[in-house]
């Protein structure tokens, strides 16, 4: 038995390899294979690194994501160019309102105003979660010739809205497998890293910052 | 017979420990850092350093145990090891915590199966320390006789 520590360096060369499943899967080599709507797209066309964010917006996780750790990170990745986000819509069947609100997110979008509109339905999540009032809440912040364009969007069942929350979807399950919300795809030289939970900003801080560095 | 069944017993754990190791080193150490940060026992400072240890120590800890080198001492570390771990898990689950396991990889949400897997590899690792030292004290006995 004891010869087999001879395989001591084969194992360790293998950990050091990544995930087969990743490597063989020519869609996962893709910086990003189905185009988000660009109104989901925040940052540098032309970052090192990409972060895709699949996210349901009655996710307490995600919520939390969004209201702790995506101010800090704008700031100091986005706005500076070393990181391009890119905002992906997934819905959990367990929540019920995760599909409208993304409704609703995404026809502020085509409109012009969908970081507003995201960010008041994580903020004020606690409240419409409870009863489905969305529309309250978005109304809040947007223009009311605005808010009437995106009731009569959401209302109308729009297909592209439909369309933009099924493209996200089908990345999530075809191509990213994602089993929770938040998951971040991390995408550097074609390679995408899936993390998947609550990532804190000093933890996430510190691996881009090794990405970038590489 | 005892000697099979330690034998069998030992790659058993050895193969939990590789696998432990080696599922955690597949994925960037990010996913780790969360999975340990959703305990909250440990300072951020330390979530980095322990997410890049541990899986090269569990893996270690597989190839020492499988090597059959001072096994019961290996397998007493094993031991206390998943002592460790088997108690953080059921704290977590006592206190209701919404964890990510993470002890074989990302996505594993810790319940009952999680934790009867965790219970039987300590018995596992029990098993093998307590037959480790009994062999061990045996062939000692078996030296000083023939000398």
């Amino acid at each position: 038995m004891r010869p087999l520590l001879l395989l001591l360096p084969v194992i360790m060369l293998a950990a050091e390899t990544p995930a087969p499943k990743k490597a063989v899967s020519p869609v996962k080599k893709t910086t990003s294979t189905v185009a988000a709507k660009n109104f989901k797209e925040s940052g540098s066309p032309t970052a090192p690194v990409s972060m895709e964010i699949y996210t349901d917006y009655q996710c307490p996780s995600c919520r939390a994501f969004y209201m702790e750790v995506m101010p800090q990170f704008n700031k100091e990745f986005v706005a500076t160019g070393k990181v391009r986000v890119v905002h992906r819509d997934f819905p959990l069947p367990m929540h019920q309102y995760g599909a409208q609100a993304a409704r609703y997110a995404n026809a502020a979008g085509f409109l012009g105003h969908y970081e507003l509109v995201a960010n008041q339905i994580f903020k004020t999540q606690p409240e419409w979660s409870q009863n489905g009032n969305i529309d309250v809440q978005v109304a809040k912040v947007v223009p009311p010739g605005d808010m009437q364009k995106i009731r009569e969007l959401v209302k109308s069942n729009d297909p592209r809205l439909e369309e933009t929350v099924k493209t996200d979807v089908a990345m999530g399950n075809n191509v990213d497998h994602i089993n929770q919300t938040p998951t971040l795809e991390i995408v550097k030289n074609g390679n995408r890293q899936q993390i998947g939970g609550m990532v804190e900003f000093a933890l996430l801080k510190r691996y881009i910052d090794q990405l970038l560095a590489k | 017979m005892k000697r099979i069944a330690l034998l069998i017993a030992r790659i058993a754990l050895a193969a939990i420990f590789i696998a432990a190791g080696y599922l955690k080193l597949r994925e960037p150490w990010l996913q780790f850092a969360v999975s340990i940060s959703t305990f909250k026992l440990v300072p951020s400072d330390w979530l980095e350093p322990m997410a890049r240890i541990i899986p090269w120590a569990e893996l270690a800890l597989g190839i020492a145990i499988l090597s059959g080198i001072a096994l019961r001492w290996f397998a007493l570390i094993a031991t206390l090891l998943l002592t460790l771990f088997f108690a953080v898990l059921i704290r977590s689950y006592a206190l209701g915590m919404q964890v990510d396991c993470g002890c074989f990889g990302p996505g594993e949400v810790l319940g009952p199966k999680r934790l009867a897997e965790e219970a039987a590899m300590l018995a596992l690792a029990l098993v093998v320390t307590v037959a480790a030292f009994r062999t061990a004290s045996a062939n000692a006995t078996r030296r000083r006789r023939f000398a």
